[in-house]
């Protein structure tokens, strides 16, 4: 396992941001973590690249602790925040050059040159940072990542805020570094980001990993379909159930007032439903 | 052996950030102005002023204010760029975390930052003896000043760090900058001998470490004993450097 993460908790204050969160993750492996805004997904990332202290728990990168090996655990993980965190006043390529020294990259020109080619920059090079769009730097904060090859690459939040064709973009970039072998975990909360890109997902509640597993095998144990029914104040109830004859038997005891649509779940219904406890 | 070379590589890393982001800043008129005018306005006017009326101890007052401005202009610029650079990098551009989340030691960190603080204090003291050199004639520096000036220049960017790291806020640094920097830098000798001051002020001014380094920088002309001023800046850059280090491994978001 590249990554092992045991019984990670965090409180600020009175509010239990992460409470006995454990995650592993094999190398070549995608793991989401999904859950809405203030779920945890970020105070988890933020702990496993020790951005955080945890308050209780562990976290082994490659086998290395993160306490008391942390600069071995840091050389073989790399992270992507959720907000930029490039120097904007510098160049794309200064920026790069910055990231080369600090993670010891050998012949950092040429890789530099040939990370800047890899993600298209060539043009953007000699552009101060700041200039670029948010797609634009999000795509320097990635490439900024490969420069050293990590193992294990953590993505939070990648494609917030972007546009459509972007987040397509970024996905590609996303699939292309999983076929290096390197490992990577993202937090979303877009839950076609997570049935696209992850080979695992972990959702998360209130601090709290609450199901894991492919999203497949996420939609199959909570329901593959679900009753969507029209409410008298016009909202629309979502149930899940786990075959059809479910629905007929739930229709023919308490038929719906409006009308009624019955599909296949997907995992945002999934989602929903953990939110909701129902 | 490793471990050495992995604390230059980290220092020289961490450096070549700074000296990146002080090469995009210095072509800006507004920085140089903040960081060299007030002290070249202090220089031509109380020199140009006193100058050869008024002389401390036997010494003249060009001399007495080139060297206090040396003092003050070094302390300025190497705790004021360093303590911004730490404490916008964390709490506004979060670019500070490309820094703690990298291979890299606390010390390695801790050590090219005041390296910076060092290296952009020094220069700008080194306009300011340019600047009394064409002015008034007047060559400050002694082996005794450069001493004071290093020592001067390690205490306030450790100090700039501390403080970049502890602040919740960037109004905080404000406050640090009105309560602390400035009176010191009025207080401690800079434009007059601290024995002008009445008893219980001069009592807390010599707690100030500006003071001591205006005390070493100015041996040489009032003939006065440095031992206990250079211990004093010693001890005070050790402890700053010390928390500086304990700041950075227990940094946590």
């Amino acid at each position: 396992m590249i990554l092992r993460a045991q019984g990670l908790r965090k409180a600020y204050g009175r509010l239990q941001a992460v409470d006995d969160v454990s995650l592993e993750i094999a190398a070549g492996e995608i793991f989401g973590l999904l859950g809405p805004n203030g779920a945890g997904k970020t105070t988890v990332i933020k702990m496993i690249c020790t951005l955080t202290r945890a308050d209780a728990g562990t976290v082994r990168i490659n086998g290395h602790d993160i306490r008391s090996h942390a600069l071995q655990a840091r050389g073989a993980l790399a992270v992507v925040p959720q907000e930029n965190n490039l120097d904007g006043e510098l160049s794309v390529v200064d920026n790069l050059r910055i990231y080369a020294a600090l993670r010891r990259v050998s012949v950092a020109p040429n890789r530099i040159r040939q990370v800047i080619g890899e993600f298209g920059l060539e043009d953007k090079a000699r552009v101060p940072v700041q200039k670029l769009s948010g797609g634009q730097k999000r795509r320097v904060m990635i490439a900024r990542v490969m420069l050293a090859e990590p193992e294990l690459i953590l993505l939070d939040e990648p494609t917030l805020g972007l546009d459509p064709s972007i987040r397509r973009e970024i996905w590609n970039i996303i699939m292309q570094i999983r076929q290096r072998g390197t490992a990577i975990l993202l937090t979303t909360h877009y839950t076609d980001e997570a049935e696209s890109l992850c080979d695992r997902v972990a959702i998360m509640s209130r601090g709290r990993i609450r199901h894991c597993g492919t999203p497949q095998e996420l939609v199959a144990a909570a329901g593959s379909f679900v009753l969507e029914t029209a409410a008298a104040d016009g909202c629309r109830v979502f149930r899940l159930f786990g075959d059809r004859d479910a629905i007929a038997r739930e229709i023919g005891m308490e038929p719906p007032s409006g009308q009624y649509t019955v599909r296949a779940a997907r995992l945002e219904d999934v989602v929903a439903a953990v939110e909701t406890g129902s | 052996m490793n471990r050495f070379v992995d604390l230059i590589l980290g220092i020289r890393a961490v450096l070549l950030r700074e000296m990146l982001l002080l090469k995009v800043k210095v072509g800006r008129f507004g920085y140089v102005f903040y960081s060299l005018m007030s002290p070249l306005i202090y220089l031509a006017a109380f020199g140009f002023g006193f100058g050869s009326r008024v002389r401390f101890d036997g010494v003249a007052y060009e001399l007495f204010l080139i060297q206090g401005l040396i003092c003050m202009t070094s302390m300025n610029n190497a705790y004021n760029l360093v303590m911004t650079s730490v404490s916008f990098g964390r709490l506004s551009s979060k670019s500070f975390q490309s820094l703690i989340t990298a291979p890299v030691s606390p010390v390695a960190i801790m050590a090219g930052l005041v390296l910076s603080g060092m290296l952009r204090g020094f220069i700008a003291a080194l306009v300011i003896v340019g600047a009394g050199t064409l002015l008034f004639g007047v060559f400050a520096l002694s082996w005794l000043s450069v001493l004071a000036l290093l020592l001067n220049l390690m205490f306030f960017a450790s100090l700039g760090v501390v403080v970049g790291l502890m602040i919740r806020d960037m109004e905080s640094s404000a406050l640090i900058m009105n309560f602390f920097i400035m009176p010191m830098s009025f207080f401690s000798g800079t434009f007059f001998p601290i024995d002008s001051l009445p008893g219980v002020l001069r009592g807390i001014v010599t707690l100030f470490p500006l003071a001591h380094t205006n005390i070493i920088m100015r041996a040489p002309a009032l003939d006065k004993p440095v031992l206990v001023s250079v211990l004093v800046l010693l001890l005070a850059t050790l402890m700053a450097g010390g928390a500086g280090v304990r700041a950075m491994s227990r940094y946590s978001e």
